[in-house]
């Protein structure tokens, strides 16, 4: 995390906890942040992702138009853009309108949840955010506006792909691993549950090298290359923190005349990727993805905080699992993919299961424990 | 205080011997810096090399020559662009533009025609087109080119956002398309090669062209080149078209490497291109410089980066070690030049 946006975030934290402070001062105990249900005419929903271009953050608008249709709501799309700054002054100007915000964040970062948090609250409106938010930013201590904070688990993901990738290429191989940002707490819990996988049944496996390619296709291709370089048929295996990344790695070691050689995992299960596993590339080259959609993200985020707004839950009286969520990752192998891929078939009937179920009870992504996901000091990057 | 006056003769003697001594020295130096950047590449190759012998194998240099294919292309209308005391920043807007323009007019997952040639045709066509719009912004509402092409790179980067939409990542289905820009062809990957013709294309352009003078020219006395009757404000948007049409090419090229694209496929270029010209030795207040210089100061950094990597630095330290070693180099390589580089505050 830059300078920078370590500032924004302890100035935005401490400005919150001053503001959680002042109203618990001011309001009888216990009902900190309670609100009148709000009526649904007067609701809008707010969808906001990183980008309109990634496969994953298309669904995720996907879910949150499907659920807007479902419910007679009207949507609004924020695209970040890839900005932190584009991202919340876009939210605020939606904000700005009048109408009370339903709003999902995927969060382009951590330090941006604050802001978006505290924007949201003074409004009157209600916030889920997914996946990246400062661990100590805790929806309970901010009061009900922040319903909830979501993700699926990067540790599950990462120690379901390495097991895949050590049953392909054996125990005694040398592996590459193409995390995504740095900084990025979803890549960092990926990455953990790479090493503590490794740890624990893969001891003889050897990690090579590991080149942080920024989630983007090209950086991977080209890290791909210089490994190849360095390492030639000494890797084994590839193991990359998103879809797209596997897209530029498979793409430098099929320039190798390696791709037959080489056995690939990551998580997300992307269009191409489904493509690649069909058309068994490569000598069937990738053996194991996990299976967690957009679409479902945003519908259960953005469900949840509508439940919220019109008063059918009270997140002040939720446990704290729902309050901090980690919702069920699966793994997926080229043999038992066909019985994942009939969601992406009928999302509209997927998002009225999660309507009639709730956003913690609906397969397969049903909620299965409560945050923050904590990094064994052990397999930190 | 005592002041010696001259007569007209000796007067002009002396300046003769200044104009012949400041040739001589002018000379020296544009002989000197590009070898002494030479020199400072020879030793990271052999560093390197020592650090890994894997680092001087040929599947290596090919590996670097495809990375450095791009850069190189981009850096050819970068270097003219900066000759001319201006700046073109909208690189990665007009590839990715460009880029998603070809795989969607290209036979691609998505479905679609194959339009053919005219898959080619329109990305360089629109290339050209973001180019001119710079440049005439520039010399026509006189607003300076870095806000103008800043400008352009969110035009550029809007076009392609609009073009990709929600759908699909789209891959491109021919893979011959894919498999040309991987070929390797008398020990050089293709692109490389397309790289290194348009490189020696510019070079002798600059050299031995009048184009080429008249860049110089513009870019040491934009005022002297106007009143002695070039044509400044038409040769500046030639430029700006050239440097567009460039791009454009970078961003097709980049699709074949990658087999399909969104609308980042610009990413990062433009930070490795800018640094990389000036870094050779082209002077960002125009007039001096050359393509040699440019060609070096990518191979420079490209090797940075690989030797790093292949050398095992740990990615943590990476950024750190690469920076100082840059330091290094770059002072290395313009101790000699101290006195004039001072004058460019």
């Amino acid at each position: 995390m830059s300078l920078r946006k370590k500032l924004t975030l302890a100035v935005s934290t401490v400005a919150i906890a001053g503001l959680a402070g002042l109203a618990g001062c001011t309001s009888t105990a216990g009902d900190a942040g309670a609100t009148a249900p709000l009526k649904k005419e007067d609701l809008v929903f707010v969808c906001s992702v990183i980008n309109t271009t990634n496969p994953y953050f298309a669904a995720n608008i996907e879910g949150c138009e499907v659920l807007g249709e479902k419910l007679g709501i009207p949507v609004e799309i924020v695209d970040a853009e890839g900005s932190s700054q584009v991202e919340i002054s876009k939210i605020q100007a939606i904000l700005a309108k009048g109408k009370k915000a339903v709003v999902f964040v995927n969060t382009v970062a951590s330090s941006d949840a604050p802001v978006i948090v505290d924007s949201v609250k003074q409004a009157g409106g209600f916030v889920t955010i997914w996946w990246n938010k400062p661990d100590e930013l805790n929806p309970a201590d901010i009061g009900n506006n922040f319903v909830a904070f979501q993700k699926h688990s990067g540790i599950d993901s990462g120690k379901c792909t390495m097991n895949e990738l050590g049953k392909a290429v054996g125990p005694d191989a040398g592996i590459i691993a193409l995390p995504g940002v740095q900084d990025s707490t979803t890549s960092q819990t990926r990455v953990a549950g790479l090493k503590e996988e490794l740890a624990t049944n893969w001891p003889g496996i050897e990690l090579l090298d590991t080149r942080y390619s920024n989630w983007d296709p090209q950086l991977a291709y080209q890290n791909s290359k210089d490994l190849i370089a360095k390492y030639g048929d000494q890797i084994k295996g590839v193991w990359t923190a998103d879809d797209g990344m596997q897209i530029g790695a498979m793409q430098a070691f099929n320039e190798a005349g390696l791709l037959d050689k080489v056995k690939f995992v990551s998580d997300g299960l992307y269009p191409p990727t489904i493509d690649s596993i069909l058309a068994g590339e490569g000598n069937n080259a990738i053996v194991g993805e996990t299976f967690h959609r957009g679409y479902m993200a945003s519908a259960i985020g953005l469900y949840t905080a509508y439940l919220a707004a019109i008063g059918e839950i009270n997140p002040s009286e939720l446990p704290a699992e729902k309050r901090d969520s980690m919702f069920a990752i699966s793994c997926v192998t080229p043999a038992n993919m066909e019985e994942f891929l009939k969601w992406d078939d009928d999302v509209a009937g997927w998002v009225d299961t999660l309507i009639a179920n709730g956003p913690w009870d609906t397969a397969p992504v049903p909620l299965v424990a409560g945050g923050p996901e904590k990094i064994d000091p052990k397999y930190a990057q | 205080m005592m002041t010696t006056t001259l007569s007209p003769e000796q007067s002009s003697g002396v300046n003769e011997k200044l104009i012949q001594t400041a040739s001589r020295r002018s000379l020296l130096k544009s002989l000197t810096e590009p070898l002494s950047l030479l020199g400072a590449l020879v030793v990271l190759i052999v560093i390197f090399s020592i650090l890994n012998p894997r680092f001087a194998s040929l599947e290596n240099l090919q590996n670097l020559l495809n990375q450095a294919s791009l850069p190189l292309i981009i850096g050819i209308g970068a270097t003219f662009v900066i000759l001319i005391g201006s700046i073109d920043l909208s690189v990665e807007g007009v590839m990715a533009a460009t880029g998603v323009t070809f795989v969607l007019m290209s036979a691609n997952s998505r479905g679609g025609a194959d339009l053919g040639i005219w898959a080619w045709l329109v990305p360089l066509a629109l290339g050209v087109v973001l180019g001119l719009a710079s440049g005439l912004l520039y010399t026509k509402a006189r607003i300076p080119s870095f806000l103008v092409t800043l400008g352009m790179w969110f035009v550029g980067l809007g076009i392609a956002t609009v073009l990709y939409g929600t759908d699909a990542y789209p891959e491109l289905s021919n893979d011959a398309l894919t498999v040309w820009a991987a070929t390797i062809t008398a020990g050089l990957p293709n692109v490389f090669w397309v790289a290194l013709i348009l490189m020696i294309i510019a070079a002798l352009a600059l050299r031995y062209t009048r184009f080429g003078r008249a860049t110089l020219a513009i870019g040491n006395n934009e005022d002297i080149a106007r009143s002695s009757g070039m044509p400044v404000t038409k040769h500046k948007i030639v430029i700006f078209i050239i440097a567009g049409a460039l791009s454009g090419l970078a961003g097709i090229l980049a699709v074949m490497q990658m087999g399909g694209t969104s609308n980042n496929i610009g990413d990062g270029y433009l930070f490795i291109t800018i640094p990389a010209v000036v870094i050779g030795g082209t002077a960002l207040s125009g007039g001096k410089g050359g393509m040699l210089r440019t060609l070096l100061g990518i191979m420079l950094l490209m090797v940075l980066k690989n030797g790093l990597i292949l050398a095992g630095v740990s990615p943590n330290f990476e950024d750190m070690v690469s920076g100082a070693i840059l330091v290094v180099a770059i002072i290395a390589v313009a101790w000699s030049q101290r006195g004039r580089l001072r004058i460019e505050k």
